[in-house]
Order: structure tokens, then sequence, then C-alpha cells
């Protein structure tokens, strides 16, 4: 090849480029011109078709057959098979602190308060036959949904969950009715009780919340001690449970134990009216929690199409 | 979650890109599990793909890499010349006798192939074999587009070389 004239040399490039249906019109031009009158070019274009020929039967196969079929299927249940075993996470900033958010095929599956010791404190690092994968685009949707949430302008965070960390039915069934608190209203322990038929299972409810493993998503800050009192969450992170409350216009009254500030929230007890009202009508704000639910706002608790007494008249005298 | 889109994308492209594999890999049966691992990588990361993202190349560069680390541990165990006469035997054994001569040629620019230097054999099948774009090619193999095409015009011109005198002429001027 070096014997080449330099012409034929520097044409060499477009000649194998024209030859393989790869070269411009105006290089094409000048092979075609050029090998016209170049016999040694001519055979080396002539050899580079047939090159050209040759690899063009090589695209063909291996076709998609069996082989590739079955290796599809296996593919396929592999994939599903890891999917059901990846948990995608991430931890969010937020006016409560860092916050972990990890969600599986069904849904997000972890809320969590990290303290200290980060994501190794977790109970994601304790989670087993699942791989974790930390993934901030996949999550990016719901860190602006909970900081939404957080700041008020959101007032439902309407996910998918996984409760595939929840052990006993018994807890779904308590995570299922808090789930169903709207937004600005609560009830207390013994209330969630009552609803689900065990009265007497107060102590169990509140264990189950306390393990809600997705605080926040299903409200269990609006779940308390049956005299107002903030007890127990994430721990003993009784500001958490204070601030989410606030975010919802619930406020605590200090001075010991932070409790409810029942006399700024709207009352409802069962009665055949279905009527709600002010805090100081007759005795009602010193019945217990959970017979009575607490509304704080008049909209939450028409929402739930309760009407205003016609004794107290919170239409008349809202609260300040 | 999103998920039967990734089905989507494994039911558009798998066929191809274990087509490509099996191209590339040096036994049978190595093809699929290394398609099985390109797409199990690709799961893990599809999600951070923008939306106007060429999803095609960008598996074919999952692919080309998980067939680059594959190389690179193969060849801890294996020379390069024990490979390329496995590659030879497994696929000369199937073929009818009555395509011997067709098959003569199509064996001789198949050993060729698998005699290239890596990234030209890359290139050249990215660009010849599945129709890549220059481009994507260079991204793939992490250079230039100019390169990229340097690395396919000089596969061509081994591969002419490897089957001087064993191909009928071909006369006419142009296509």
């Amino acid at each position: 090849m070096s014997g080449k004239p330099p012409v034929c040399l520097d044409l060499e490039p477009d000649l194998v480029a024209a030859a393989t249906g790869e070269a411009g019109a105006a290089a094409t031009e000048r092979v075609r011109a050029h090998v016209a009158r170049c016999a040694p070019c001519r055979d080396e274009y002539a050899g580079y078709r047939a090159v050209d020929r040759e690899v063009a039967s090589l695209r063909a196969g291996p076709g998609d057959d069996a082989a590739s079929t079955a290796a599809r299927e296996r593919l396929l249940a592999r994939l599903a098979d890891v999917r059901s075993r990846l948990v995608r996470y991430a931890v969010f900033d937020s006016p409560l602190g860092p916050i972990l958010v990890a969600r599986s095929e069904q849904g997000v599956s972890l809320v969590e308060y990290l303290g200290p010791d980060g994501v190794a404190g977790s109970a994601l690092a304790r989670l087993v036959d699942v791989e974790v994968v930390e993934d901030e685009a996949d999550l990016a949707g719901l860190r602006a949904e909970l900081l939404a949430y957080l700041a008020g302008r959101l007032t439902h965070l309407d996910w998918p969950l996984d409760l595939g960390l929840v052990r006993s039915e018994f807890q779904r069934e308590v995570l299922r009715a808090t789930a169903a608190l709207p937004y600005g209203v609560v009830t207390s322990y013994a209330g969630i009780a009552g609803e689900l038929g065990h009265p007497r299972a107060v102590r169990a409810v509140a264990q189950a919340l306390r393990r809600n493993p997705v605080p926040i998503v299903i409200p269990c800050h609006r779940v308390v001690g049956s005299d107002g009192q903030l007890v127990g969450y994430a721990g003993s992170r009784v500001g958490l449970k204070e601030h989410l409350l606030a975010v919802e216009g619930v406020h605590t009254e200090r001075g010991g134990r932070p409790r409810v500030a029942r006399r700024a929230l709207y009352h409802y007890e069962e009665n055949d009216a279905r009527e709600y009202c002010v805090p100081t009508c007759g005795d009602i704000a010193r019945r217990p929690l959970g017979r009575v639910v607490l509304f704080a706002h008049r909209d939450a608790a028409e929402a739930r199409g309760l009407v205003p007494c016609t004794s107290c008249r919170p239409d008349l005298h809202p609260l300040p | 979650m999103g998920q039967p889109d990734f089905d989507a994308i494994v039911s558009a492209h798998h066929g191809e890109i274990h087509r490509y594999l099996r191209r590339l890999a040096f036994r049978v049966g190595e093809a699929e599990d290394l398609a099985q691992e390109t797409f199990l990588r690709a799961y893990r990361a599809w999600r951070t793909l923008g939306p106007d993202a060429n999803v095609r190349a960008w598996l074919f560069t999952i692919a080309t890499n998980v067939f680059r680390n594959h190389v690179r541990s193969e060849t801890r165990r294996r020379t390069a010349h024990a490979t390329v006469r496995a590659t030879r035997t497994e696929r000369e054994a199937g073929g009818p006798e009555e395509e011997a001569m067709a098959g003569e040629v199509r064996t001789i620019t198949e050993a060729a192939i698998a005699r290239l230097p890596l990234r030209q054999r890359l290139a050249f099948t990215l660009r010849k074999l599945h129709d890549l774009e220059y481009e994507a090619i260079a991204q793939t193999l992490e250079c230039s587009p100019e390169s990229a095409r340097a690395h396919v015009f000089q596969a061509l011109k081994k591969i002419r070389i490897s089957l001087n005198g064993h191909l009928p002429a071909v006369t006419e001027p142009e296509r």
C-alpha cells in the first residue's frame, strides 16, 4: 500500500466510505471520477464493495430466535424478582431535620426521622433480603410534596403505600383507621380503639402507632392521649408532633407536658343531629378525647357532614 | 411506579442487545448473561435518563461496558489465541455442507472481525451491524466521532485484506 501514488492514498478514506455507503455526495463524486481513470483504485473499490456485501449478509444473524426469546423470558423473570426486592431511598433536609423516604415497587414503605447515625442507624439498614439503592431523582417528586406539606401548602400526601414492614393485621387496621383522619382533626388512642371495636386495646393502638413505618403520610400525629397530651412520637420526640399539628392549625399549650389546646378547637361528640360545637358549649370540653373529636377548622368538620350546633352556634361565633 | 415502562424497554431492545452481545461474546450462553447484566444495570439507572434520551444508544453503551469488563476478567483466564479458536470451532460446527463456499467466506469474515483490536471491533460492530450513529459510538467508546470513524475504516481495511483472493470480483462501478 505504501507504493500507492499520493493522490490515491489521500482518496483512500473516501473510497472506503463510498464503497461502503457512508460517503456524502461530493466525496462519492470525487471517488467516481478517480476510479474511472485509476485501475488499481477501481479494484480496491470493487474489493470494498464485496466486503460491504459480505458484511451486509452478517447483519441479519444471529436472529431474534427461540434462544433470544427464552433469554428475554428469563430476563423478565429476573427483573420481576429484583424489582420486588428493590428499595429506593433518599434523605431530605426538612424543617423537622433530615427525613429518609424509601419506596418499593408497590409504594412508599418508610418515612423516618434520621437520628445522629444517619442512614446507618435507620430501619433501612435493618432490612433483610432487599437491595437498597439511593435514588434522589426517583424520589424528587415525593420530596417536593413532603416539603410543601410541611410548609402547609399541601394538606394530603396521596402516596401509594407499601405496608410490608407492618407485622400484624391489628397494626394494619390501626394504620388504616389513622390514615382516614382528615387534615386538622385530632382524636385519641382510645378513639381509634373504639372505632376498631376493641375499646380496651388503647395501649395496643399506641404501640401500633409508635411503630408506624410511614409517619406524616399516615398521620399518627393526629392521635393523642385521652387528656389531650402529646404522648410518644418517633421515640420521645414530641416536638415533631407539636410541629406537625401546628402546621394543620392545631396548637398546643405548654406548662407541664404539651397538650392540645382544646379551647381553640371545635368539638364533636356523636349525636343524631351531627352537630359540632365550640368548646364552651356545656361541658363538652371536659369529656375525654376519643369520645370527642377535635377540628382545627369548621371546614374540616363540615367536610365530614357535620353541622353547626343550634345552641352554641359556631357558625355565628367562630373561634378566633 | 413506571415499571411497565421498563418492560417496554426490554421488549423493544432486548432482541437487538442480545444479538449484539452474541456477536461479541466468546461462548454461546455467555451473551445471555451479558444481556441480563446489561438490562439489570439499566434498570437501576434508567430513571436518571432525561425524557429525550436515546434509550437505544444508552443501552448499547451499557452493553459495551459490560462486555469490556467481561473481557478484562476473561483475559485473566484465557489467551486471545485460544479465544479466537473457540469462536471459530463453535461457528463452523453447524454449517451445512452445501453452503461450504459461502460459509468459508463468512467464516473468514467473522474470524477477521474476531481478530480486530477491541475498539475497532466494537466500533465496526456498532456501525456496520447495528447502524449506530458515529456520535453515539463516540460516546460509547469515549472518543471523538472522528476516531470512531477511523476505527471503522481500519476495521474495513483489515477485513478487506483478510478476504483478498476469497471474494468474487465485483465489477459494477457504483451502487
